[in-house]
């Protein structure tokens, strides 16, 4: 290639560059695609897999998290930076988490504890605008759920009571089941005896002692517990 | 008392003020609004948006820019030359405005006609040379000292094919013998008058990019190279030192290197229309709209240039000069010439 040839071929990588920036200068121009976030004003879309400090979980039918303070969390981290207290709580049977304080700061993200709880109920949130004016990045997680904690007590207290009192009735339906099935027995022995006696009478003494037994049992149970003590009588009839 | 605004402009203690204050804010208009164009332009290229918060599109950022520079305390290090220090700003200022007041921005809308137009707008451009080198020897700074002497060589040696591509253009006019009607008068045209280039296409309908495209070409590049333009700023080289020549310059007193800078453009996109594009030729539209328009076409593409080429080094910069350009231009100017005489 001689002289005219080399300065031919340099202008001609010339035009090629500008051809480029051109085109790049066109979609943005008149494509009107930059691709600048405007962040403050708008939002970048996190990607579902996006980890950031761990969050309680507010489970939709009871309007809170699930967790029974059992430490396995605190336990399991290997950058010790969750601290949790709290355990039985007047009148329910659930543990319940009284404080939840999660050090950001120290969290490596590992999600051992994500993995670690039986309920279930952390998972990872998707906050990012995490800057601040000191190191500390110490959160009460459980701060959020405090205002409902009194109303799922409450809840909590009658879906006890409610179990209990169908344990209880179940219990005993259960043992009237057995007296009956006893008398029953007892009856079909007597009626092995005579057998030339009343054969007809056979099928209303079978049903009819556990129906009317069951209901003195649910008497003691509060006023609340109306709607299983309907309840109870239908889903026994086919058990006995 | 005068009564119009001509009757103002024909007494001439007045004239030369109004002149001078109507040419500083149109051309600092021109830069605030080249400054804002500049950036949009890069983040197009960018594919980024460019300023948007101040004014609409973000229009009156380089306002804010100004303002900001304005009020900023004017830092006079203890070490420095202070005569040169302190002129050479004004002194890089000062002639560009002069430049602009030889434009032909229409047949008869020229603030100053002269004979030599084109020789005085070279000769101002040469004044802006001294003016950075006392800049940069005056601020007692090695970066400022590497960016000046960078920038004299440079601009030095671009000068060569600049003028050359130019002369071509002139001995184009000058040996065809157009004639133009003038005042009544039949005058024969004078190359070096940037008016008769500009009415000589004008006559022919033919623009000179078409009779002359390698001294469009070779002036192109020069004028990148006298402006400081990228892919030409070495004398600035941000990468490489500092600021180079306005290093230990703040406020005003940079700010006016700024507006020079980007006069200079205005003025080598100026001088390309009249050379090369026909001055205000142009259907419709009034004659100094189209040289504006025109105008500002030749500054997109140089801006287009900035973004799109890396800075060369001194040695390539020194090398295409006067292994490339300067041949070239002399074989240009050598094949016009021969043409025009057989002719």
């Amino acid at each position: 290639m001689g002289y005219f040839g080399k300065v031919l071929s340099g202008f001609g990588s010339l035009l090629t560059g500008m051809r480029i920036t051109f085109s790049q200068f066109a979609k943005t121009f008149f494509g009107r695609k930059n691709v600048t976030l405007q962040y403050p004003k708008e939002q970048p879309k996190l990607a579902p897999a996006f980890r950031s400090a761990i969050k309680l979980i507010r489970f939709e039918e009871t309007g809170t998290h699930d967790c029974v303070a059992c430490k396995a969390c605190e336990r399991i981290c290997p950058s010790y930076c969750i601290k949790l207290s709290g355990g039985k709580v007047e009148g329910i049977k659930k543990k319940r988490v009284a404080e939840f304080e999660m050090d950001f700061s120290l969290c490596s993200l590992c999600g051992l504890c994500i993995d670690a709880c039986p309920t279930d109920t952390l998972e990872y949130s998707k906050v990012y605008e995490e800057a601040g004016y000191n190191r500390d990045w110490r959160v009460d997680l459980v701060a959020e759920f405090r205002e409902y904690e009194a109303e799922f007590v409450e809840k909590q207290r009658v879906i006890e009571e409610k179990a209990a009192t169908a344990k209880k009735a179940k219990a005993e339906a259960a043992k009237k089941a057995k007296e009956a099935k006893k008398a029953k027995e007892a009856e079909k022995a007597k009626e092995a005896e005579a057998e030339a006696a009343d054969t007809a009478e056979k099928p209303d003494t079978a049903e009819k002692p556990p129906a009317l037994e069951a209901k003195p049992a649910k008497a003691d149970a509060p006023a609340k517990a109306e709607v299983p003590t309907a309840e109870v009588p239908t889903a026994e009839a086919p058990k006995s | 008392m005068p009564e119009t605004l001509s009757q103002l402009l024909d007494d001439s203690v007045l004239a030369m003020p109004i002149a001078a204050g109507l040419i500083m804010g149109a051309l600092t208009i021109n830069v605030l609004m080249l400054v804002w164009a500049e950036r949009k332009v890069s983040a197009w290229i960018q594919r980024r948006m460019g300023p948007t918060e101040v004014g609409p599109f973000g229009l009156l950022q380089t306002l804010a820019d100004m303002l900001k520079l304005i009020s900023k305390q004017l830092i006079t290090p203890s070490n420095v030359d202070k005569p040169l220090f302190h002129l050479a700003p004004l002194l890089a200022f000062a002639p560009v405005i002069a430049a602009v007041a030889l434009m032909p921005f229409s047949k008869s809308l020229i603030l100053v006609q002269n004979d030599f137009g084109l020789l005085f707008v070279f000769a101002f451009g040469g004044i802006a040379v001294i003016a950075i080198f006392m800049a940069g020897w005056g601020s007692n700074n090695k970066y400022a000292l590497l960016g000046a002497i960078r920038s004299v060589a440079q601009s030095i040696s671009y000068e060569i094919p600049l003028i050359l591509s130019a002369l071509s253009v002139v001995l184009v006019v000058n040996a065809m013998g157009f004639t133009l009607a003038s005042g009544g008068s039949i005058v024969v045209a004078n190359g070096l008058d940037l008016s008769h280039i500009v009415m000589a296409q004008d006559q022919h309908g033919l623009w000179f990019v078409l009779v002359q495209p390698i001294a469009a070409i070779i002036y192109f590049i020069s004028a990148l190279a006298e402006t400081n333009r990228a892919p030409f700023d070495i004398p600035e080289a941000e990468s490489e030192l500092v600021a180079g020549f306005h290093t230990e310059y703040s406020g005003m007193r940079f700010s006016m290197f700024f507006f020079a800078e980007y006069t200079n453009m205005l003025i080598v996109s100026m001088l390309a229309v009249v050379l090369f594009f026909g001055g205000w030729d142009g259907p419709v539209l009034p004659g100094p709209l189209w040289f504006f328009l025109k105008s500002y076409m030749v500054i997109f593409v140089m801006m287009w240039v900035r973004w799109t080429f890396p800075r060369l080094r001194f040695d390539q910069l020194m090398t295409f000069c006067w292994k490339v350009m300067i041949p070239l231009s002399i074989l240009n100017l050598l094949a016009t010439a021969f043409v025009v005489a057989v002719l």
